[in-house]
């Protein structure tokens, strides 16, 4: 009678455990950015000790091979119940496979413009973890070498075409681009020129293919301009080579550059020790809006991403513990903790005069860059699709800036892939 | 007595004489796992492969028939015609490259030129690492700062050749064709020694004897021998170049301009890069470029046929 007794005990504490005990699986990039694991698997402790019984999975990927995986596990329907997702990725939504968040964040802490990113039919869908701007770094000392001063509201006209030669003249690269591993960082040059010489809805439109065509005067202008600063050999010999992570250590280290247009994401890499692969110590670090075209219509505008965020997968049998998780990092609290540890934007709301320290220089001069900035939201591949976006790729990202094809051959390009 | 006897030889039935030459139920019982395995495994995923080309494939929804659309909009597909294009000049350019270097290379081993066994071991490496680490190897050598191949270039004073080879849609296609040129020869040519190796002393003793000269017996005889072996070499490699993938990814991931893209990275940037959950398009090409691949290697197989039997 006790054995069985004691028996029924033991299976009622099994089964009693089986039912409290739950686990939520998180898929995510970044299993090379070490602060951003760390931020990350912080929050999800905090969550298991607010939330006893709950454990969280985290299994740490490349976004190449995340993504392929995802692809497999969704169309199985099966997959994480969170995972990382960006918002160009509107296939996740338009197959009903992420979860409406609109009743299920504390959206007044993220925001507005992070919200409207992943907005989707009147939904919203993703938790906009990072976000960053579209920047021009400079490196102040080679810029002093050739008596070179760029405002940080940025130069017009033919004064950045001049100071880029004058640059290369010296026998120094203007600007530190590479496409070797990225669809992206060589085509930071033209898209900023075309978001302040068409404002923000003609260059969307422009971007999505509806109203404003590439075949536009206003465009041609903007590539011409472009083409101006290309040819007045702004960016190395060996820019289909390099890599983004290259880019950074050409800009900061060997053989140094005067300016480097890239993501404010750039102190995640460059901030890191020397020899890690961070800036030398003492550099001198200036941020400038970019070159702003003749005509512009908008010299005030810029480019914001949102990066990397996280969705809740539509068929989640925990989809309120995985929102609930999502919830406890959406405060001006972890906004501010994910800043100071990862040093780049995010889309929870977040004060980065609080940021106290040796960054605190650096996020000052970024509020200065962003003072009065007019922003679109993503840059172009993460606002086309299909064979525009390819073509994009190829041609303004790559051979356009490369010097491989003139302006009219890019425009006929990106005219066909519509 | 002889109606007793009779019964007894008639009402038995005959024993069925095992079929010793045909085994049937042996025949099945081995064959069966494998059939399975191919069944699995290659049969029936060729066939959803198929069955994925004439249909919208998404999650969630079932499979919409679109009839041929996906092979009409294939046909005016001018990056997978780019890539096509691509992917035939190098599984037509490197298979003739590397056989060529390679019974070169060969002979030279044939003729025991001197540090022959270090050559062997030395010009057999490359096809032992993975094109992973060929491409890292040759990105490296192909830079244009530092990389070897410009380094060598301005040292001899030609600094004007010097070009960024993977950047340039000239010389980003047949830069990669001569990096699998280097990975590959030296498998072909120890496939091609070991042919030479074998071949029928009396043979070529027969030729020396006519007073056949090298080249002559090199020409008339050695090669005509070994044909075999080439052609054999010739449409491996040839199928396997139809499929390149891993280098170009490793390398340009098609760019620039789709200089690189091959078929097969076409693919792949169709069914995982392209925004889209749809396996029916990048299941298209793939149906499409597997008919384009066999009649390759029978058109092959049919232009090397021997048409008279070697007699010796």
């Amino acid at each position: 009678m006790l054995r069985t007794t004691a028996m029924l005990a033991l299976a009622a504490g099994i089964i009693g455990n089986a039912a409290s005990a739950q686990e939520i699986t998180l898929w995510s990039h970044w299993a090379d950015q070490a602060s951003k694991v760390e931020f990350v698997e912080n929050a999800a402790k905090a969550y298991e000790e607010a939330n006893p019984g709950v454990t969280i999975n985290i299994s740490w990927y490349q976004k190449e091979p995340l993504y392929a995986a995802l692809k497999t596990a969704l169309t199985a329907a099966q997959g994480p119940d969170i995972f990382y997702a960006e918002s160009d990725q509107t296939e996740y939504m338009q197959n009903d496979l992420v979860l409406d968040l609109s009743d299920k964040l504390n959206w007044d802490n993220i925001e507005p413009w992070a919200t409207e990113v992943w907005g989707y039919e009147g939904g919203v869908y993703g938790f906009p973890l990072e976000a960053w701007t579209v920047e021009t770094y400079v490196n102040n000392a080679v810029m002093a070498e050739n008596g070179i001063e760029i405002p940080v509201a940025g130069m017009e006209g033919q004064a950045f075409v001049d100071a880029v030669q004058k640059i290369a003249d010296a026998g120094t690269t203007p600007l530190a681009q590479g496409v070797g591993d990225r669809p992206y960082p060589g085509a930071f040059l033209t898209h900023e020129i075309l978001v302040k010489k068409l404002g923000t809805d003609d260059y969307r439109s422009l971007l999505k293919g509806e109203g404003v065509a590439w075949s536009d005067s206003r465009v041609k202008e903007a590539l011409d301009y472009a083409k101006q600063i290309i040819d007045a050999s702004a960016f190395p010999a060996s820019f289909s080579s390099i890599k983004l992570g290259e880019a950074h250590r050409y800009f900061h280290t060997s053989p140094g550059a005067a300016m480097l247009q890239m993501g404010s994401f750039y102190p995640s890499r460059a901030f890191a020790a020397p020899d890690e692969g961070g800036q030398p110590d003492g550099f001198d670090l200036g941020i400038v809006n970019g070159p702003i075209p003749d005509g512009a219509a908008c010299p005030e505008c810029k480019t914001i991403a949102v990066g990397g965020s996280f969705v809740v997968n539509a068929s989640s049998e925990n989809a309120d513990l995985a929102a609930g998780f999502l919830n406890s990092m959406a405060t001006p609290e972890m906004g501010n903790a994910w800043l100071e540890a990862n040093l780049v934007g995010t889309g929870i709301k977040s004060d980065a005069s609080k940021i106290t320290g040796e960054n605190a220089d650096y996020f000052q001069k970024l509020a200065a860059a962003n003072e009065g900035a007019k922003y679109t939201f993503g840059i172009p591949v993460q606002q086309m699709q299909g064979t525009p976006r390819e073509t994009f790729t190829q041609v303004i990202n790559q051979a356009f800036p490369a010097g491989l094809i003139g302006v009219d051959e890019a425009i006929s390009m990106m005219e066909s892939a519509y | 007595m002889t109606a007793s006897t009779q019964p007894a030889t008639v009402a038995t039935p005959p024993r069925k004489e095992r079929d010793h030459a045909n085994p049937r139920s042996a025949i099945a019982t081995f064959l069966f796992p494998a059939l399975l395995i191919y069944a699995a495994f290659t049969a029936l995923p060729v066939m959803r492969t198929i069955y994925n080309s004439t249909h919208l494939i998404v999650p969630n929804k079932p499979a919409e028939w679109v009839g041929f659309t996906h092979y009409i909009e294939l046909w005016n597909d001018n990056i997978f015609w780019k890539a096509v294009g691509n992917t035939l000049t190098w599984a037509t350019v490197a298979p003739l490259m590397e056989v060529s270097i390679a019974t070169i290379l060969a002979l030279a081993l044939y003729a025991k030129v001197p540090f022959s066994r270090f050559l062997r071991v030395a010009w057999f490496t490359p096809v032992l690492m993975s094109y992973v680490v060929v491409g890292i190897l040759w990105m490296w050598i192909y830079n244009y700062d530092w990389g070897a191949v410009n380094s060598f270039l301005r040292w001899i004073g030609l600094d004007g050749w010097a070009q960024p080879w993977l950047g340039h849609p000239d010389t980003a296609l047949p830069a990669l064709i001569a990096v699998t040129t280097w990975m590959w020869t030296g498998f072909n040519m120890v496939v091609i020694l070991a042919a030479m190796s074998s071949l029928p002393s009396e043979v070529l003793e027969a030729a020396e004897l006519d007073n056949c000269g090298w080249f002559g017996k090199l020409w008339f005889v050695i090669l005509p021998l070994i044909r075999p072996t080439l052609l054999n070499l010739i449409v491996l490699s040839f199928i396997g170049k139809m499929k390149i993938f891993d280098l170009v990814w490793v390398t340009t991931q098609g760019n620039p301009l789709w200089a690189t893209e091959t078929v097969s990275t076409y693919v792949y940037k169709r069914a995982f890069q392209w925004s889209t959950f749809d396996l029916g398009y990048p299941s298209t090409i793939a149906v499409v470029w597997f008919v384009i691949v066999m009649a390759g290697v029978l058109a092959l197989t049919r232009l090397f046929r021997q048409k008279d039997k070697l007699e010796y």
